[in-house]
């Protein structure tokens, strides 16, 4: 049978066997170019199709971290964060949706409401005008904002409504629940995010933190895939920075130096209470000070913290760092007698008192005592000009402290040579140069603290998220007169108030030495000369072992400038601060120093 | 002679011959194992193997389905736990700040002028140790100057947490009786209740008391 069809089987198998072969050619080549297409596509990824594709599904989101808190000494939370919401609206989904279903958790069955009942329901939640709000979000914006800054219980009641095109969005406010007590020192944020003033510009990057990201892969769907990339770093939140202050004694000193200045119609006035022992500053209180819920509120010059960023002539405070200068370089000492005319004159320049009196024979602790300008310049002019120059320096005059507050002043202290013939002198009981009430304060905690100057400090600890406490160290700490000098001038301070002037600052059951200051104010408009007053008053208690200083000034009062105190505020202040912190009453004998000479 | 016995001599031919070990004649011998029929095991054997196997495979699938069930369940309550969480820290939030609200001293300021305080002005201390009693204690007197009026904080929402201080209680200048605090606890009502009046009160121009929610304070309002 083989044999028979032997030739034109032969021909119809290699046939057969062509078409087969160019059959498989064919399919190879077709393999051949889409392994080919999909080596190119997956492999080499020509035309970045896989990147695109990832990039697409790629979404990153960023996780915010919270700002920190600022406390006060005792813990008091100054400023904190918390959630609010905004509510924004889409007005295309809301205008395009007549009616839509809703849950009703009353009856427990969904319903249907009409676009007209679910504005009221909006309205009458947001407190708006059903109106208004219609208006708001008729429209084809995609983005509205219907309310801000709407509370958690507020946010979850609008969101029940499950209006369309209606949503909340979280964000963080900034809120300060002691409002304006301390406000100008705690400073405020620009858009709740950047600190405008005080420490929250200052501190700003420790308060901020670091904000965390989170990178995961989403669908067209809009699902998460699961196995695909997910990265997440988490946000490391803000430091909270705790504060040397005291918001109950705060607010008292803003109380009183508010009713002060009230009282006597002053431009401004403020109050600083430091600790002796360690430079703490436990009030910085200042008039109309701002709340940093609502800055605006207050006029721009009012926002700062005057007592580190006004420098003004301090007046006879300063005869307190004469009579340092003096004792410690040998030239006086607190009984030495000086026979004082009623107007002296040296180099052509007279100096007068405040009162009128006749030829005296005074002590040094007299001349403090009663504050007259005529001994101050007879004591002081035993030094010479490099001498007094010098002695300021030291007492830090001219040298600004560094609390991280901002722009703080350091005030004016000329070189000795650009001095004119009466500023020589002037200097010596505080005019012609001009300090801030906290470098007033520092160069009294100086003699009040055994001669050793501590720098002040108004920011203690930061406290990171886990819950350590990390101390800011103190700064160095330099000594400015001996122990004995210190001790000399303090005794010279309580006579002030035991057998001078200034009886009106003393508190019972305490020593307290104090000493006032008045000086003329220059004028502000341009003009030269003088316009007003500066009177301060500053005082340290006890003074067996001083724990506390105070020093209250008050910016251009009304009326008679020799009729006006601050004892009352400062011995309140003082009383208060005493009584606060348990200091026992006094022990030992006060000092008297003799005012006369015999 | 059979193989074996032949087998069992010592195969040594003449004296050149090797001596081989000898083989004991048992050790070679194995002992064929009688055939015999087997029957094949039973076919029916096999059904309850497949249902064992089925029954494997179901309580697999039980278990997974199971386990599916009980992981979305708990995924549920995460998720409900997780909204919980956010509300009570909402919660805890807010009550926070209500705290915080009555704790700031403006607010306790108020609150207690408004229940009739007022701050003594003069005190006095006794030590403990030598009973020594320093400073002379006075009695709070009603009608003093309570000082200048601090704004309360101008949080949003929380400024009804104390109603503004009233103005009228400093003016009254002699010592409270009985039947004087009740008629100004009226007062105090009467001025609660008179709110939006207050406000309209001429203010002070010296002070800017921010916002005006709180009256100015009395010895700087003209004309009174």
């Amino acid at each position: 049978m083989a044999q028979n069809s032997g030739k034109s089987k032969t021909k119809k198998a290699s046939t057969a066997k062509r078409r087969l072969r160019v059959g498989l050619g064919l399919m190879l080549t077709l393999l051949l170019v889409v392994g080919g297409k999909l080596f190119l596509v997956q492999g080499l990824d020509v035309g970045g199709m896989a990147e695109a594709g990832i990039n697409k599904r790629l979404t990153p989101v960023e996780l915010p971290a919270e700002r920190g808190q600022i406390l006060d000494a005792n813990g008091t939370v100054l400023a904190s964060s918390v959630i609010r919401y905004d509510i924004v609206a889409d007005q295309r989904v809301n205008t395009n949706t007549p009616e839509f279903g809703r849950y009703n958790s009353a009856t427990a069955e969904a319903e249907t409401v009409s676009r007209e009942q679910g504005i009221k329901d909006l309205a009458s939640a947001l407190g708006t005008d059903p109106a208004a709000l219609t208006t708001a979000l008729t429209g084809d914006k995609p983005y509205v904002v219907l309310a801000r800054e709407v509370k958690p219980d507020l946010e979850d009641a609008i969101s029940k409504l499950s209006i369309p095109g209606v949503v909340s969005k979280a964000i963080s406010k900034r809120v300060y629940p002691n409002g304006s007590v301390a406000g100008g020192v705690i400073g405020f944020l620009q858009d709740g995010t950047t600190g405008q003033a005080g420490i929250e510009q200052t501190q700003d990057e420790a308060l901020r933190g670091t904000p965390g990201k989170r990178v995961f892969e989403i669908g067209a769907d809009g699902l998460r895939i699961p196995v695909a990339t997910d990265e997440l770093t988490p946000a490391v939140d803000g430091k909270d920075v705790k504060l040397t202050l005291n918001t109950d004694l705060q607010y008292f000193a803003q109380q009183a130096i508010q009713s002060q200045v009230n009282n006597l119609s002053a431009q401004w006035g403020s109050i600083v209470v430091m600790d002796v022992k360690t430079g703490n500053i436990i009030v910085m209180a200042d008039t109309n000070a701002p709340d940093p819920n609502n800055p605006g509120g207050v006029a721009p010059e009012d926002r700062g913290v005057r007592s580190v960023t006004a420098a003004y002539e301090p007046g006879s405070v300063e005869k307190m760092i004469t009579a340092s200068a003096a004792i410690e370089e040998g030239k006086a000492s607190p009984l030495d007698t000086f026979t004082i005319p009623p107007a002296y004159t040296i180099d052509g320049e007279t100096f007068t008192d405040a009162f009128d009196h006749g030829t005296e024979k005074r002590t040094l602790a007299g001349i403090l005592g009663w504050s007259m300008n005529t001994g101050t310049v007879m004591v002081g002019s035993r030094l010479s000009k490099q001498q007094r120059y010098d002695w300021l320096k030291k007492f830090g005059i001219g040298e600004a402290p560094d609390i991280g507050l901002p722009s703080e002043a350091k005030g004016i202290l000329a070189k000795p040579d650009q001095w004119d013939n009466r500023q020589q002198y002037t200097v010596l009981f505080g005019q012609g140069v001009s300090q801030s009430t906290l470098q007033t304060v520092r160069a009294y905690q100086s003699v009040a603290n055994d001669g050793v100057m501590l720098q002040p400090r108004l920011i203690d600890s930061y406290i990171t998220p886990d819950g350590k406490e990390e101390k800011v160290p103190a700064k160095e700490s330099r000594r400015i007169v001996s122990k004995e000098t210190a001790k000399k001038v303090r005794d010279i301070l309580e006579s002030n108030v035991t057998e001078g002037q200034i009886k009106e600052a003393a508190v019972d059951g305490y020593r307290v030495g104090a000493k006032t200051g008045t000086s003329q104010a220059p004028r502000e408009d341009g003009l030269p000369g003088f316009d007003g007053y500066t009177a301060s008053m500053v005082a340290m208690a006890p003074m067996d072992n001083p724990r506390f200083i105070v020093e209250v000034v008050v910016q251009r009062p009304k009326g008679n400038i020799y009729g006006i105190t601050n004892g009352p505020v400062l011995r309140s202040v003082l009383g208060q601060v005493l009584r606060t912190y348990n200091v026992p009453p006094s022990t030992g004998t006060p000092a008297r120093f003799p005012q006369f000479a015999k | 002679m059979s193989t074996a016995a032949a087998k069992a001599t010592p195969s040594t031919v003449g004296n050149t011959a090797r001596s081989l070990p000898l083989r004991s004649p048992d050790t070679g011998r194995k002992v064929r194992t009688p055939l015999s029929v087997v029957h094949s095991t039973p076919g029916k054997r096999r059904v309850p193997f497949f249902v064992f196997c089925f029954g494997v495979l179901a309580a697999a699938l039980l278990t997974v389905l199971v386990l599916n069930i009980s992981v979305s369940t708990a995924q549920y309550n995460l998720v409900q736990l997780k909204a919980q969480d956010a509300t009570l820290t909402k919660q805890n939030q807010e009550l926070t700040q209500q705290r915080q609200a009555f704790e700031a001293p403006q607010n306790l300021a108020a609150k207690a002028a408004q229940l009739g305080m007022v701050a003594s002005t003069a005190k006095g201390q006794i030590n403990l140790e030598t009973l020594a009693i320093t400073g002379t204690a006075t009695p709070a007197l009603k009608g003093l100057s309570q000082g200048a009026v601090i704004a309360p904080p101008a949080i949003t929402g929380q400024l009804d947490v104390v109603p503004p201080a009233s103005t009228k209680e400093p003016l009254e200048s002699h010592a409270p009786s009985a039947a004087d605090a009740k008629a100004e606890a009226k007062d105090a009502k009467a001025d609660a209740k008179a709110k939006p009046e207050k406000k309209a009160e001429p203010k002070a121009p010296a002070v800017n008391l921010n916002g005006g929610s709180v009256p100015a304070p009395q010895q700087k309002v003209p004309g009174q």
